[in-house]
């Protein structure tokens, strides 16, 4: 039997379980990695070859259908469809002399449907440049793409340049929230302490500050870690990322501070002030001041991040779990570490 | 009435001690005739995007040389007669009053030997003068507070470094922002917002000093 004290501790490890497996395990669903060329003239036959992402175009076979949709609704059906392996195919349109928008550059959306995979969608997949005249008798056959086949399965979104780090948001964001909710639960007890001056609460204080700045470096690591495959680089000089690390400055500074007081009860007192006072600092620095400059990091400078669009509901059934599981493993963290800060100074007292 | 009265008198003591021994203010002073003297003979010309990086980096060590004094003298046992005698807001508050003038006239220095040395490129007067105002209301909270913190420490100035310049950059960014606007390097319109968000962040800090600073001062 498990006591109840434990239970939520349980609880919060079994959640990450499920998160990792499920987070690491579910497959993309199939998306368009490239086309190339990426670029045609009106008039011209436009061929075209599509690599997709867990694509199953060889075993499809027949059911394959792609269009070029532009933005008005108007689309046409490829003229030819050569189908090499499970993720290339190449694909033949006839281009019409007259496009349907009064654009010299339009882009058109790329749609691919098979029985297997479903609809995979690349907006904007290639640029076509207008033919300067006007052809009257031309014939084109516009079609209104539809009667899309239905896939059963789980799957997390397919997004470009996101491709399988999408799964990053079960790991840097709750490793954020939980962060956010270690400093604030330092903070109680920083207040506690000073209300009543039990020594314990300094403690705990210290434990879930120190929680606090792993769960911090993590996420500027994973954070790192999945801006190297999507910015490019690790450290993009953002004023997320510099923001990040001021305030783990702040934090670091609260064990200088720690460390220059030999009498408990007075490094009790001002340790604890301290972290009040950094915590208050923390609002503006990473909800204030990020957002008055532009960012590439998603939510900011109108990148997405959690609107309808971006976190579906399959993201979402592993998204929560994830927020509660890493807080409650951070909760965990603390206390086991406070039980040997506790442990640390019956010995001193001893000594 | 009676606050105010308390916060003057407090006030005009942090005034007089300075204005009898005037350590502080000219070794200040003699700090930045010399920290400018080694800048100009080094860049020779600035432009003004930075002029206005360095204006506010020498503003922010001229603030952490001057605070590191501010609670120096609030040792020693004559202080428990204040501890008896006030409430520790008002001290506070009237540290944070004085600290504030002192850094405002300390900046309008610095900004006076820049002109002197080189050449004005702040164009819009007034509203460089607010900044300066408020950024010495936000270097005035944090750094006082922080000094009352450490003051139980043996290692003053590097310690109110290593604690305020990380906690100072909020307030620091949107100084270095707004006042990018008074010299005409950005276009901006809401720089109205920009002011509004810095005075609530110097509310904000103050407030939480103000509550915070009772539990700390008795050391």
């Amino acid at each position: 039997m498990i006591e109840n004290g434990k239970i939520w501790k349980f609880t919060g490890v079994g959640l990450l379980v499920y998160v990792i497996i499920a987070g690491m395990l579910i497959p993309l669903k199939t998306g368009i990695e490239s086309v190339k060329p990426s670029y045609g003239k009106a008039g011209e036959v436009l061929e075209i070859e599509v690599t997709g992402y867990n694509s199953h175009f060889k075993e499809a076979g027949n059911s394959l259908r792609a269009w070029l949709k532009w933005e008005n609704g108007k689309a046409i059906t490829s003229k030819s469809l050569v189908i090499k392996d499970d993720r290339k195919i190449t694909l033949a349109f006839t281009i019409p002399e007259n496009l349907p928008e009064n654009k010299e550059v339009q882009t058109v959306t790329l749609l691919i449907d098979n029985s297997i995979d479903g609809t995979s969608v690349l907006p904007s997949a290639v640029f076509l440049t207008a033919s300067k005249e006007k052809v009257l008798s031309e014939k084109v056959n516009w079609v209104i793409p539809g009667d899309f086949s239905n896939t059963s399965g789980i799957t997390f979104p397919f997004r470009n340049i996101l491709g399988e780090t999408i799964r990053n948001t079960y790991f840097h964001v709750p490793l954020w929230f939980g962060m956010m909710f270690l400093f604030l639960f330092a903070v109680i007890n920083s207040i506690k302490y000073l209300k009543k001056g039990n020594s314990e609460y300094d403690l705990k204080a210290e434990a879930f500050t120190q929680t606090g700045i792993f769960y911090g470096l993590m996420g500027l690591l994973t954070g790192a870690l999945w801006a190297k495959n999507t910015w490019g680089a690790y450290w993009s000089w953002d004023i997320k990322q510099n923001m990040t690390v001021v305030a783990l400055l702040i934090y670091a500074a609260y064990f200088i501070l720690r460390a220059s007081f030999e009498d408990p009860e007075k490094r009790g007192r001002v340790c604890a002030a301290y972290g009040i006072f950094a915590f208050s600092t923390l609002i503006p620095l990473l909800y204030v001041i990020p957002r008055l400059t532009d960012s590439l990091h998603p939510g900011s400078g109108g990148n997405p991040a959690f609107g309808s669009q971006d976190l579906d509901n399959t993201m979402r059934m592993i998204f929560y779990p994830a927020v509660i599981g890493w807080t409650l493993f951070g909760f965990w963290i603390s206390s086991l570490q406070f039980r040997f800060l506790k442990l640390k100074k019956i010995q001193e007292d001893l000594d | 009435m009676k606050d105010l009265h308390f916060i003057f008198l407090l006030f005009r003591k942090e005034f007089l001690l300075e204005f009898r021994t005037r350590s502080a203010i000219s070794g200040i002073f003699l700090y930045v005739i010399s920290t400018l003297f080694v800048v100009y003979e080094t860049f020779v010309k600035i432009q003004p995007n930075v002029w206005n990086t360095l204006f506010w980096i020498i503003f922010l060590f001229v603030a952490v040389n001057a605070m590191v004094k501010s609670f120096v003298q609030e040792k020693g046992n004559s202080i428990l007669y204040y501890y008896s005698l006030l409430n520790p807001a008002h001290v506070l508050l009237a540290k944070i009053v004085y600290n504030t003038l002192l850094l405002f006239i300390l900046s309008l220095l610095i900004w006076i030997v820049f002109i002197f040395f080189g050449d004005n490129p702040v164009k819009d007067v007034w509203l460089f003068l607010l900044i300066l105002f408020l950024g010495s209301v936000g270097f005035s909270v944090t750094f006082t507070f922080l000094a009352s913190l450490i003051t139980a420490t043996n290692q003053n100035a590097t310690l109110l470094a290593v604690l305020s310049f990380p906690l100072i950059i909020p307030v620091i960014l949107m100084l270095v922002k707004i006042s990018a606007h008074a010299l005409r390097l950005i276009q901006d319109t809401a720089v109205g917002d920009d002011i509004a968000i810095l005075i609530a962040i110097d509310l904000l800090l103050c407030g939480v000093a103000i509550l915070l600073f009772p539990f700390i001062w008795r050391d």
